[in-house]
């Protein structure tokens, strides 16, 4: 499958919400989208062009901007296919991807507890490798390394 | 076997309610003579022993005697049977595992590693503590009855090792519970951990006794 083809059958569903599709080494492409219209390319993804599979939510920390990439496999062409959205640094949330792939549940906890991006309608948004009310978001390009006495972390009030 | 106890139990059954019931505050004469039955100078014997043994045993009770009777030997029991919990971490839970298997075999220290904490008297923490896992580590502690015994084993328990300045790891476990003793080592080899056992145990025996 090819960046264009990709595109070609996106756009009708998508219309001006989709960016653009470019083509990244080893994929079928990098779709890049608005938020607004996540759960549509979601669903259009799956069922229309048959990438049934979520292989991992990953989040980039631009500074200005956050990107959140959702990599989805397909196993009748066996490729992969990236779809990118960026989110403003100040308010990043976008729709879950649970409704459309269950799969997203836990990638979608980390890149919210790491990333501090929120995921609207997620059926439990709890931390995931960090302790609930943990209030850091580690790996954010503020966030600084601790000497390990200036860390406070509550355990007992979980 | 059929014979000892049928010749044995004869005795015993027909006569033994009737002198004492009858007449239990009269003097019974102390010299066993053949017009005393059997039976009734055991019972006298008896009634004479229990106050004394009552006594002695009140005597015996007192902190004195607790300091040098019963404490040492808890201690002597609870140091040479130390049960540790099964529960392992990061790569250092192989070492610990290799220390339990046939080459290094830690039960000829009469240490055996058991699966719930309420049957346990000594918790290994051996690995990476995360602040995730840092309530219920100590949750197992808590469950552990008294007297318990805590070791960090490789530098990673003892201070954080190498992810110290990691967002997520617990600087030491020391923060958490209290340590009695820290094994160097990433990870310590399995003779390092049958050592720390050791002196554990001698640990033990100095603040016991």
């Amino acid at each position: 499958m090819e960046p264009n083809e990709v595109e070609a059958r996106l756009r009708p569903v998508l219309g001006d919400r989709l960016l653009s599709v470019d083509p990244f080494v080893g994929t079928a492409g990098k779709v890049r989208f608005r938020p607004e219209g996540a759960l549509d390319l979601f669903r259009a993804v799956r069922d229309q062009l048959g990438f049934l599979h979520l292989s991992m939510v990953a989040g980039v920390d631009w500074v200005d901007r956050r990107e959140v990439v959702y990599v989805a496999w397909s196993d009748t062409v066996r490729q992969y296919l990236m779809l990118s959205a960026d989110l403003p640094a100040d308010a990043a949330h976008i729709e879950s991807a649970v409704p459309v792939w269950p799969a997203a549940n836990w990638h979608e906890r980390e890149a919210f507890e790491l990333l501090a991006i929120q995921f609207d309608h997620h059926p439990d948004l709890r931390h995931l490798l960090t302790p609930e009310g943990y209030e850091f978001h580690p790996l954010l390009r503020s966030f600084k390394l601790h000497e390990p006495e200036e860390l406070e972390v509550k355990t007992r009030n979980v | 076997m059929t014979g000892a106890p049928a010749t044995i139990a004869k005795p015993v059954v027909a006569p033994v309610v009737a002198p004492v019931v009858s007449s239990p505050s009269t003097e019974l004469p102390m010299v066993s003579g053949p017009a005393v039955p059997f039976l009734e100078i055991e019972t006298l014997r008896a009634r004479e022993f229990i106050p004394a043994a009552k006594e002695s045993l009140m005597a015996l009770m007192t902190e004195q005697a607790q300091g040098k009777v019963i404490r040492p030997t808890f201690n002597w029991a609870g140091r040479n049977s130390l049960f540790p919990l099964h529960w392992g971490l990061a790569c250092c839970a192989i070492e610990f595992a290799a220390a339990f298997g046939a080459r290094w075999d830690a039960e000829r220290f009469g240490v055996v590693p058991r699966s719930s904490p309420r049957q346990c008297d000594l918790l290994i923490v051996n690995g990476t503590v995360t602040w995730k896992v840092a309530h219920k580590l100590i949750t197992l502690y808590e469950q552990m009855p008294e007297p318990k015994w805590v070791i960090a084993m490789g530098n990673c328990a003892t201070g954080g090792g190498p992810f110290r300045t990691a967002y997520s790891v617990v600087p030491g476990v020391d923060k958490l519970v209290p340590v009695d003793l820290y094994i160097a080592g990433c990870p310590p080899r399995p003779e390092a951990l049958l050592d720390g056992i050791l002196k554990l145990e001698e640990l033990i025996r100095e603040r016991g006794e």
